[in-house]
């Protein structure tokens, strides 16, 4: 397959740099606003609900439900030729923020709105780790 | 809640209409497809290109100044112009706009188009067929996205659908019936894209694209343009065609986001449709005839609950009871809609709004008894929304 067949890795903001750190060491790190306390996602250098701009990049449970999800049939890219049919969920973790990802570990069809799931990390490369879910243990 | 303001109700009306060919035109640009409909706009309304004086269009995604390319095409200098940057939301958008500047005096006669070339451009090459997007590379996420797969404008909308099915036990049988009844429309307008009847069996035999969506869930690449012409109701006594009085419009944009909130299942046409209905005058009981943003099934299943023609979760039943074919209680997107005539990012929806309005139509393709038209936009990231109410001309 040509280089084109690999999955497109991140091209960080300035802003999503350190999230993307902190994954490749598989560890699920969002924004936790020193003011006001919230998580909030995706990185940006202004807390959403409050605008203050002092944070903490903090460890979070990696568990949350998921809120929807749909099933790919169609191929966009060549390197998901191989994947279909796959899963892209947002997930909405136990601290609040949603995130776009994929549903992994489990056949498309049992995957449903709600389910509990927890993070994985997918190693696309040496440089790049890609946070990832399946069902929370224990509970399928 | 900020009152709408009732001063513009029944100041102005479209008093023309104009399509391009419609579907595939290769070998003609965006640009040439909108000029075409609106010569046929400003031939239609009875009016000389110089009439006009004020411009509001929108292109392709990536073009720059458009407004400017179109009237050095036109010929014409304005006194207004501009573009507009709300997706499908911008068309109705511009009637809004349209309306607001020639109270203002600002313009007198404003053209609103909007021209696309989606077929020729997902079919220039195998690439760009696989690739099956509109947008340049800079305008796509480069993260939170590709990565994952997640490519396009079918799985954002199919995030919505899958909700609503998950809330209110919604099936595809019942999107099936939107894309049916929009096909019978379009099957009586000859210049649509679709010209085969389409049952629902047909509709759950096509092939899957990103589940919940089937291929006759997702609306059409299109080489489409329209456009409609705003005057104020004064000066369209002297035109040709019947006046169709703008009554209300509305706007509403879920910033925080198409993922955020409960903003897949309730949509910005809620909030868009209050401000446009308390403009006019009118509730969902008084529409006639609807004319729904379809870029995909359950996006007009949505809207529709948003809009009140239904409670939210009741619009499965809703459309599954034929309520949106001719002679149902709502017919909607009479001329085929995005789904099976053309995709122009609401633009058609405009034009066929007004179209009714006139009640000028042969009987099998006319709403008859319509005195209220709605019309909707959606789009940009999923979180625009507008709204437009006609009056019989």
């Amino acid at each position: 397959m040509p280089d084109t067949a690999k999955k497109p890795a991140p091209r960080p903001s300035p802003e999503s740099v350190p999230y993307w750190k902190a994954a490749r060491e598989h560890r699920l790190e969002i924004q936790h606003c020193d003011a006001c306390g919230q998580f909030w996602f995706p990185p940006s250098q202004n807390c959403p609900h409050c605008l203050e701009s002092k944070f903490t990049w903090t460890p979070v449970s990696g568990r949350g439900r998921v809120f929807s999800f749909v099933t790919y049939h169609r191929v966009y890219h060549p390197a998901f030729a191989k994947e279909v049919p796959y899963v892209v969920a947002l997930v909405e973790l136990d601290e609040g923020p949603r995130l776009l990802t994929n549903i992994v570990g489990v056949p498309p069809q049992q995957v449903a709105c709600d389910m509990p799931v927890q993070v994985i990390f997918d190693d696309y490369n040496e440089d790049v780790a890609v946070p990832k879910f399946m069902p929370l243990k224990g509970t399928t | 809640m900020i009152e709408p303001s009732r001063d513009l109700r029944d100041v102005c009306a479209i008093v023309g209409a104009g399509h391009s060919r419609l579907g595939r035109v290769p070998g003609v640009s965006s640009l040439d497809l909108l000029v075409e409909a609106m010569h046929n706009a400003i031939a239609d309304a009875g009016l000389k290109v110089t009439d006009i004086d004020g411009i509001i269009c929108r292109g392709p995604d990536e073009s720059y100044a458009h407004h400017q390319l179109i009237g050095a095409r036109l010929g014409i200098n304005a006194r207004f112009s501009t573009t507009l940057d709300n997706g499908g939301a911008s068309q109705i958008l511009g009637v809004a706009l349209a309306t607001m500047a020639i109270k203002a005096g600002m313009a007198s006669t404003v053209i609103i188009g909007f021209g696309r070339d989606s077929w020729s451009r997902t079919h220039s090459s195998k690439e760009a067929n696989l690739r099956n997007e509109t947008r340049p590379d800079s305008q796509l996420a480069h993260e939170f996205g590709p990565e994952y797969g997640f490519f396009g404008a079918v799985a954002a909308h199919a995030f919505g659908a899958t909700r609503h099915m998950h809330l209110y036990g919604t099936t595809r049988d019942q999107f099936g019936a939107i894309a049916v009844a929009f096909r019978e429309h379009a099957l009586r307008n000859p210049d649509a894209q679709m010209k085969k009847p389409l049952n629902l069996a047909q509709y759950h035999e096509a092939a899957p694209v990103v589940e919940p969506f089937g291929l006759l869930d997702c609306s059409l690449r299109s080489d489409a343009a329209g456009a409609v012409i705003v005057t104020s109701r004064e000066r369209a006594r002297d035109l040709r065609q019947p006046a169709v009085p703008i009554k209300g419009f509305g706007s509403f944009n879920n910033l925080r986001g198409w993922f955020a909130d409960d903003n897949m299942v309730t949509t910005a046409a809620k909030n868009s449709g209050e401000a446009a209905y308390r403009m006019a005058g009118v509730g969902p009981a008084d529409v006639g005839t609807a004319q729904i943003y379809d870029c995909f099934t359950y996006m007009v299943l949505t809207q529709l609950e948003d809009y009140g023609f239904c409670k939210k979760g009741e619009g499965g039943p809703f459309v599954a009871s034929g309520a949106l074919r001719m002679g149902g209680r709502l017919p909607t997107n009479t001329s085929g809609g995005q789904l099976s005539e053309a995709h122009c990012e609401g633009m058609l929806q405009v034009v066929e709004g007004a179209r009714q309005m006139r009640h000028t139509y042969p009987a099998e393709r006319q709403v008859a008894g319509a005195d209220i038209a709605l019309v909707s936009g959606h789009g940009g990231n999923q979180v625009c929304h507008s709204t437009l109410i006609l009056g019989r001309a």
